[in-house]
């Protein structure tokens, strides 16, 4: 092997100690970890390496390398580490950090992941809200969605919050972008040389039937029941979407007050179909909801019972966790009071669109970016022929 | 009347060693002994390390001076029940168990072959049953036989009786209470091999050709389960590929949080008997470190240059049953970054020492370590700990530990050493 310089980064080792990986000098690098892990690769497997580079400060290491977002964080590593050194409370600080160093613009990471900024990040949406005019409640029986209902009132709600999703979608496609570029140069100076014989779409595909199955999950054992837990709060996820796409497309459509009515372009859409519409999305909405409050309420859960284990987690996990169960409960509990027609529906609508706004404008610098590093991480693997 | 003596708990090397040495020097001592012999796991042992002489030797030496030496008494079978200080002394009770054979016995072995009955022998770690009257082994000092009572029900201790002709075997015999005044108290009640099976990843007692650095030197000891051929037990076929899993308990917070101090060695020495039995064989040794202290890294350099043995720097954290009984180790191995899964005919579990305090701590006011060792500071005055109840050690250590002990309790026997003494 030829010579090689290391520069170890030792402002970066007190960064990882200080964001919840503070047992990360334990570790006297035995490898169990590296063994008992069931989503690891053969060759290079993690985490026992990213423990002497994160030991070490190689930052670019770390981050220039798909495998501390295949980590599911089983934390069978955890379990089993003769030091109590917790790689996998290691590899979760430090997927937090890589999130602070790809995401767009990086300084949203750094206060999305420090209490201190928690109110202030929630005044924005709150501040956009009651702006919009969500301070003034509409007489009448408590309605949402339909034309002069709540929502209807809300001025500029739609353009405020479909301009925020698409900000953080591009912040999220530059972030990715970033990541991929970076593992690819990672991959380039490590002399080995990518498998050319996988397609780009091939690898997405495959890389989204394992995520839909939760393959990887399954082979956790520590925390066997997290990926029950995990399905439950995916799928809900995938059910909310569908429902806000059609609910969505029924404020668009609708002839009486709709979107393209008011812009004076109404279009023809029968009753029926609008009626089938709102049958459809309440059916998968409300199943939904009741998914993600119970698979919400199993993570937590979960956490709490192997937190001997695997560790409890930290402000980056329980961020995450608070605003799902939050955005869950505030749903269903404005859902209760609009059915028993209580005024209260409206300031608990407001809270649960401040948590919708939250979820979703900072997603590219929270937890919920995972989804999205993890996919990537897992389509490179497929694609440099890795797994 | 009580006895007046130095009382040294455990006959193992530490306490041989003390006792005798006390008893050299003109003081009377007691050695109380759980097993129905002395030697303890010295006893068990095929060879020290490092050089590889057997520990028989060593014993014999031990058993003669204690025979030629009427200032030694020992009681075997036996266990200390309670101790209470009174003037600078301790009143010491001590409980005997029934041997059912007493001193007539010639070690005939009539009983043995008359006996219908059998025993797990766990002198072997279960790996040969005896019959319920046995000699613990061949060497065994008191040489007597022992019958043991759970196992020899109705009628069975009959028939031990009826065929020995010297009328040694005692069937009424009752626990006897032993009642000492201790001017000092050794305790050197050694240690046992942690139960590695609790370690669910290393296959102890899951996967049929796993056996522990204990095991494996009865495996190789003449006087052993087969006769001293290092064959793997499910099968009795010669294991040609054997991989020795170092800090199997041991360094590990889950287990034992700290290191054994023996087991490299052992296995090092170990991987000895097995080329001395088959030159063509070859020995993989899987480690987080070699521990080899002071001047036992040259026996480290010795079995690292010998042909067929190799070293791995990672640790083995998955033993599984594979085709043909053999075992499949998986590790990383840490220099070169791969995962590794090799087969191997047998997997010897260096599996680490706990002090025999940890299951039995005594009655002493003495403080424990949370894994069960004696916290020496914590010593009453007058009572010593020796050898492997305060930490790991091996043998050369333990008597010197041992020699230092009896001088110590020699000086408090003629009150050299007041109360709240020097410890």
């Amino acid at each position: 092997m030829s010579e090689r310089i290391l520069n170890p980064d030792l402002g970066f080792v007190k960064e990882v100690i200080k964001s919840g990986g503070e047992s990360l000098k334990k570790c006297y690098q035995c490898a169990t970890c590296s063994v008992v892990c069931n989503v690891t690769p053969d060759e290079n497997p993690f985490p026992r390496k990213e423990m002497i580079q994160a030991q070490w400060g190689l930052k670019d290491e770390l981050f220039r390398n798909p495998d501390i977002w295949l980590c599911h964080q089983c934390s069978d590593c955890t379990a089993y580490c003769p030091r109590g050194a917790k790689p996998g409370e290691v590899l979760n600080a430090i997927r937090k950090m890589s999130l602070q160093e790809f995401s767009v613009p990086g300084f949203l990471a750094r206060m999305v992941n420090q209490p201190v900024f928690l109110l202030l990040l929630l005044a924005v949406p709150l501040a956009a809200l009651l702006a919009s005019g969500a301070g003034h409640v509409p007489a009448g029986p408590v309605e949402f969605g339909k034309p002069g209902g709540f929502l209807f009132s809300l001025k500029y709600i739609d353009p405020l919050f479909t301009s925020v999703a698409v900000l953080a979608l591009l912040s999220l496609f530059l972030g990715i972008r970033k990541y991929w570029s970076a593992m690819s140069e990672g991959q380039s100076s490590s002399g080995k040389s990518p498998a050319t014989d996988i397609s780009l779409g091939t690898a997405i595909k495959e890389t989204v039937k394992e995520i839909l199955a939760h393959k990887r999950f399954d082979k956790c054992e520590t925390t066997k029941g997290r990926s029950t837990a995990h399905k439950l709060v995916f799928y809900s996820f995938i059910g909310l979407f569908i429902t806000t796409v059609l609910a969505f497309g029924k404020v668009i459509l609708e002839p009486n007050g709709g979107y393209l009515a008011y812009l004076g372009h109404p279009v023809n859409v029968s009753a029926s179909l609008l009626t089938g519409l709102v049958v459809v999305y309440k059916i998968i909405g409300n199943i939904s909801a009741a998914a993600l409050i119970i698979g919400i309420l199993l993570v937590m859960g979960n956490r709490m019972k192997n937190a001997k284990k695997a560790g409890l987690g930290s402000y980056y996990d329980w961020l995450f966790i608070s605003l799902v169960a939050g955005l869950g409960i505030t749903g269903l509990l404005a859902e209760l009071l609009r059915v028993g027609n209580m005024p209260a529906a409206y300031p608990v609508y407001v809270v649960h669109l401040c948590f919708v706004f939250f979820l979703f404008a900072y997603a590219p610098f929270s937890k919920m970016a995972h989804m999205f590093y993890r996919a990537t991480a897992m389509v490179f693997e497929k694609k440099s022929g890795k797994a | 009347m009580a006895e007046q003596c130095i009382l040294v708990i455990g006959g193992g090397i530490s306490g041989l060693t003390a006792a005798i040495e006390a008893a050299e020097a003109g003081y009377d001592v007691c050695i109380v002994e759980k097993n129905p012999y002395l030697g303890g796991r010295v006893a068990q042992l095929n060879k020290y390390f490092p050089k590889l002489c057997p520990p028989v030797c060593g014993l014999e030496i031990n058993y003669r001076r204690i025979k030629e030496n009427a200032k030694v008494k020992f009681y075997t079978m036996a266990q200390v029940e309670s101790v209470t200080a009174r003037e600078g002394s301790y009143d010491v009770t001590v409980k005997v168990a029934p041997r059912y054979i007493n001193d007539r016995c010639v070690s005939c072995d009539a009983c043995a072959q008359a006996c219908p009955a059998e025993r797990q022998d766990d002198f072997n770690f279960g790996m040969s049953k005896t019959t319920a009257a046995y000699l613990p082994f061949d060497q065994a000092y008191p040489m007597r036989y022992v019958i043991d009572a759970a196992n020899c029900k109705d009628g069975c201790m009959q028939k031990c009786k009826e065929a020995c002709k010297y009328g040694a075997v005692e069937l009424d015999m009752k626990p006897e209470t032993v009642k000492i005044n201790a001017s000092a108290i050794v305790v050197a009640t050694g240690w046992d091999p942690y139960d590695i099976s609790k370690a669910d990843n290393l296959g102890m007692g899951k996967v049929k050709n796993v056996i522990t650095n204990m095991m494996m030197e009865r495996l190789a000891a003449p006087n052993g389960p087969t006769a001293g051929r290092i064959l793997r037990p499910s099968d009795g076929k010669e294991p040609k590929k054997v991989a020795f899993v170092q800090c199997a308990g041991s360094r590990d917070e889950n287990h034992l949080s700290y290191c054994s101090y023996i087991c490299c060695m052992a296995s090092l020495k170990q991987t000895t008997y097995l080329k001395e039995q088959y030159p063509d064989a070859t020995a993989d040794i899987f480690y987080i470190d070699i521990r080899t202290p002071g001047r036992y890294e040259k026996f480290y350099w010795k079995v690292r240059d010998m042909e067929g043995v190799s070293f791995t720097k990672g640790k083995v954290a998955r033993v599984e049953n594979t085709e043909g009984d053999d075992v499949l180790v998986t590790l990383e191995d840490v220099l070169s970054g791969k995962k590794v899964r090799m087969a191997f005919d047998m997997v010897v579990l260096a599996a680490g020492m706990q002090s025999a305090t940890r299951q039995n701590p005594l009655q002493l006011g003495i403080n424990y370590t949370a894994e069960g060792m004696i916290v020496p500071s914590s010593l009453k005055p007058g009572i010593y700990a020796v050898g492997s109840s305060k930490s790991p050690v091996d043998v050369a250590k333990s008597v010197q530990d041992a020699t230092g002990a009896a001088l110590r309790s020699i000086q408090s026997a003629i009150k050299l050493l007041p109360a709240g003494g020097i410890r």
